[in-house]
């Protein structure tokens, strides 16, 4: 009898079990997601963030902005002023209306804390937020500030929680009372070291999330999770082409239908950072024979197998604005030997080159422990021995590369434009700060004070042909001043089992579209 | 024996005090900057004013004498104070991961000597023989071989090819087994090897030969004899290998995602996590006095000529 019991105990587990295991998507991430306060920085992860929390309006593929949390807006003639219209019915996952007490709530709570966002432009240009109706908010800023939709867009800071659960006195500075949003996702088990667990938000205004638990494992090692969507322990990689090894990637990409795998458009720009305030990279036929010495396809292909594309250009065609038509420098070594030889660089009896009693040598600096920056610098390496340029390889830890890029002490460093919705705007804005390593490359340009000049006035304008025309007149400068060595386009990557379908990339690289993916339909699956 | 082990005890507190303050003044000695490492971790441009305010608030702002004694002075009252990269306090997330980490060195422990000692016996029982050269060429290769790699090729072998064993996370016995022997392999061959050379060695001495001369049987002389002397040196390479078993856990957890203080410490160095070193030293210089005197209290259990602490008196 008992025997029987069991076995319909069993049975009865089994059923509840498998559909289960069906409705739950399990994904991996380097590290815990954090308390998940949309407030703050580390350790709180930015695409758990942007599950659980919404913006206002949200970053569209093509460079522009959809209604989001605010269905419509105006902007005033001056720029300075921002109408926003909330969405009505939406609520946060605790039951609390989302309307415009809640907006303002939040953005006083952020802007308390302004000293933590002063890295962002928006964050220091806001003067006031006011509630002009029930679902209606006025957003004034000190400036006209031409990215404020695509910052409003951010995973963070501009993100609302439930004003219920912020902490002492409507604060989030430090740390609320529990993670609550208006999202498709609520965290609701955190297990330290292990996983972190959502659940589908059952009052989600935009429809129901196509599985109903998202588990995110913590997986450190790219290989092991590679290895753990092979044996099954997850379901799918999603994110920076480093989340798995290359090699494991192209492996599982074979292994089709076993494995679906896809990569995105270009989302950023692997790029080196040249010094124009540094002998010998202050020359600029230095900085363009560098340009055209360099064999970006064999480099392509070799180091990052193929998966990204050649960079020509500091920004991606498709990033708006960006496509202005200028000539790549491309690659032609006996161009690079010619430029160098008009510029009075002589080769000595070692092959390298010299002026002034002056060796033609440069230091590269980048991130020891990062194997893929590592074999790029040897292939430069070798291809500028080639046109008689000594190329010193500096590697050290990932901070003290920052350090370098703060401070100018580099000749040649790697760096990584921001990608959506940054670029170009807020990415340009950036380059006018000393702690920045575009600042420091550029420091040394003639028109320096110029390419500053034009991209604060690009900010400011409010006419979209302008800012297009400004900002053309920047990215050619730079581009003809050769101060950016484009190694390639950086991609996302995706591999699911055949369990999950509706698998797309976001329009960027932190918002993961996990409430558009649902289970495959059981036959599929097998 | 027992006032031994407690005046041992009692320099755990001195030494902890030293260590601390050692460990204070090194971490601050090195290049890199804390704050800087808490902006990369954020993902945030490192402006000055981002600096100053990721400064203050890790409380980095302040002079080195004032941060050495506010630390000391919460942390004797238990508080190590918050992680700079998870904003969680330290020793509660540090106490949570310890027996995780504990958990597999310790079995690894246990595996290297269920294994070593008779692969030992039965090297030594076969001198010369295939038995013998068959051990000592594993002993070699488990010497050689780094505990990672090792690692990713049981889980190739086991997860990926026969589907025998989960890949990783903890949990169950099974979920247990690769990364124990991942890390155990090279206490289990330096012991199997000295284990054979120490049973040699013993079953030549001439209390050996007199004891057979007395008629015991062979088993008992092997026993109790060869075998009990043997041990000495065992024990001595098992104490020392404790820190190799738990080293060998903070490489491969990363590599089994095996929830443990290991990851912990790992990233709190690469990511500059002052609060976490500073009090995971604490811990493992804990863990390690404990685990020395224990190999001390079996060593002069094992040995009778050994009589700890009556040289003082």
């Amino acid at each position: 009898m008992s025997k029987l019991a069991s076995l319909a105990v069993a049975a009865l587990l089994a059923c509840t079990v498998a559909p289960a295991k069906a409705q739950q998507l399990t994904y991996s991430w380097p590290t815990n997601v954090g308390p998940l306060n949309p407030h703050l920085y580390a350790p709180n992860q930015m695409f758990a963030q942007a599950s659980v929390y919404e913006p206002l309006v949200r970053y569209r593929v093509d460079g522009t902005v959809e209604p989001w949390l605010a269905t419509a807006w105006t902007i005033s003639q001056d720029g300075r002023t921002y109408d926003f219209t909330l969405r009505a019915g939406v609520t946060f996952s605790d039951g609390a209306p989302f309307d415009a007490a809640a907006v303002k709530a939040n953005f006083d709570a952020i802007l308390a804390n302004r000293a933590r966002h002063d890295w962002l432009d928006l964050a220091r240009q806001i003067d006031r937020v006011a509630v002009t109706g029930p679902l209606a908010v006025r957003l004034v800023l000190k400036a006209p500030h031409a990215p404020t939709l695509r910052e409003l867009s951010l995973p963070r800071p501009f993100r609302f929680v439930s004003p219920a659960a912020m902490g002492e006195g409507g604060t989030t500075a430090a740390g609320l009372r529990a993670p609550i949003g208006t999202g498709p996702w609520r965290l609701v088990e955190t297990q330290l070291g292990v996983s972190d667990t959502f659940a589908a938000n059952p009052t989600y205004w935009g429809g129901k999330p196509g599985f109903a638990r998202l588990v995110v494992k913590v997986i450190p090692d790219p290989n092991t999770r590679a290895i753990a969507l092979q044996t099954g322990e997850i379901d799918l990689v999603y994110g920076a082409a480093g989340q798995i090894p290359s090699e494991a990637f192209l492996r599982l990409r074979g292994q089709a239908p076993a494995f679906s795998a896809a990569v995105s458009e270009p989302l950023a720009t692997r790029v080196l950072a040249l010094n124009s305030a540094r002998f010998p990279t202050d020359d600029p036929a230095v900085r363009r024979a560098i340009n055209r010495a360099i064999d970006k396809d064999t480099l392509v292909r070799t180091v990052l197998d193929g998966i990204e594309p050649r960079a020509d250009f500091l920004f991606a065609p498709g990033v708006p604005d960006a496509d202005v038509g200028l000539a790549p420098h491309g690659f032609d070594r006996a161009a690079a030997d010619a430029l160098l030889d008009g510029a009075g660089w002589v080769r000595g009896p070692d092959g390298v080159r010299a002026k002034g009693g002056r060796a033609l040598g440069v230091e590269l600096d980048f991130v020891g422990t990062n194997a893929q920056q590592k074999a790029i610098a040897e292939v430069i390496q070798a291809d500028l021995a080639r046109i008689g340029i000594a190329v010193r390889l500096v590697g050290e830890e990932e901070s003290a590369i920052l350090a370098r890029q703060k401070d100018g002490r580099f000749g040649l460093i790697f760096g990584e434009i921001w990608g959506p919705p940054y670029d170009p705007a807020s990415f340009l804005s950036a380059m006018r700060a000393p702690s920045h390593a575009d600042y420091q490359a550029q420091r040394g340009l003639p028109d320096k004070p110029q390419i500053d000049a034009t991209i604060t006035a690009a900010l400011a304008a409010t006419d979209p042909a302008e800012r297009r025309r400004l900002t053309a007149t920047i990215l050619t400068a730079l581009h003809e001043a050769a101060v950016y060595l484009p190694i390639s386009y950086a991609v996302a990557i995706e591999v699911h089992r055949p369990t999950v379908a509706g698998v797309g990339f976001g329009a960027t690289l932190n918002e993961i579209p996990f409430a558009a993916m649902r289970p495959a339909s059981t036959r599929a699956a097998r | 024996m027992l006032r031994f082990a407690l005046a041992r005890l009692a320099l755990i507190p001195v030494m902890l005090l030293g260590v601390s303050l050692l460990v204070f003044v090194v971490l601050r000695l090195g290049p890199g900057d804390p704050a800087l490492d808490y902006l990369r971790l954020s993902q945030v441009p490192p402006t000055d004013a981002a600096l100053a305010d990721a400064r203050a608030m890790l409380g980095l702002d302040r002079s080195f004498a004032v941060q050495y004694l506010d630390w000391l002075w919460r942390a004797l009252h238990g508080d190590f104070g918050l992680s700079y990269a998870t904003r969680r306090p330290v020793l509660p997330d540090l106490l949570g991961y310890l027996p995780a980490t504990l958990e597999l060195a310790g079995t690894a422990l246990v595996v290297s000597l269920a294994l070593s000692l008779p692969l030992g016996a039965w090297a030594a029982g076969h001198r010369g023989g295939w038995q013998d050269r068959l051990v000592r060429a594993v002993a070699v290769l488990g010497v050689s071989l780094p505990n990672f790699w090792v690692a990713f090729l049981l889980v190739v072998a086991f997860s990926v090819t026969l589907g025998w064993l989960p890949a990783m996370g903890r949990g169950t016995l099974a979920h247990l087994v690769m990364p124990a022997l991942a890390i155990g392999l090279m206490s289990l061959s330096v012991n199997a090897r000295l284990l054979r050379a120490g049973m040699l060695e013993a079953g030549s001495g001439r209390h050996v030969l007199y004891a057979r001369l007395r008629g015991l049987s062979e088993r008992a002389v092997t026993r109790r004899h060869v075998f009990r002397n043997a041990l000495v040196p065992v024990v001595t390479a098992t104490g020392m290998h404790v820190g190799e078993l738990l080293g060998g856990a903070l490489v491969v957890e990363t590599i089994f995602s095996w929830p443990g203080v290991g990851r912990y410490a790992v990233s709190a160095i690469y990511d500059r996590d002052y609060p976490v070193i500073q009090c995971f030293t604490l811990v493992m210089t804990v863990v390690f006095v404990l685990c020395n005197l224990a190999v001390d209290l079996a060593y002069a259990w094992l040995d009778p000529r050994i009589r700890l602490g009556q040289d003082s008196a």
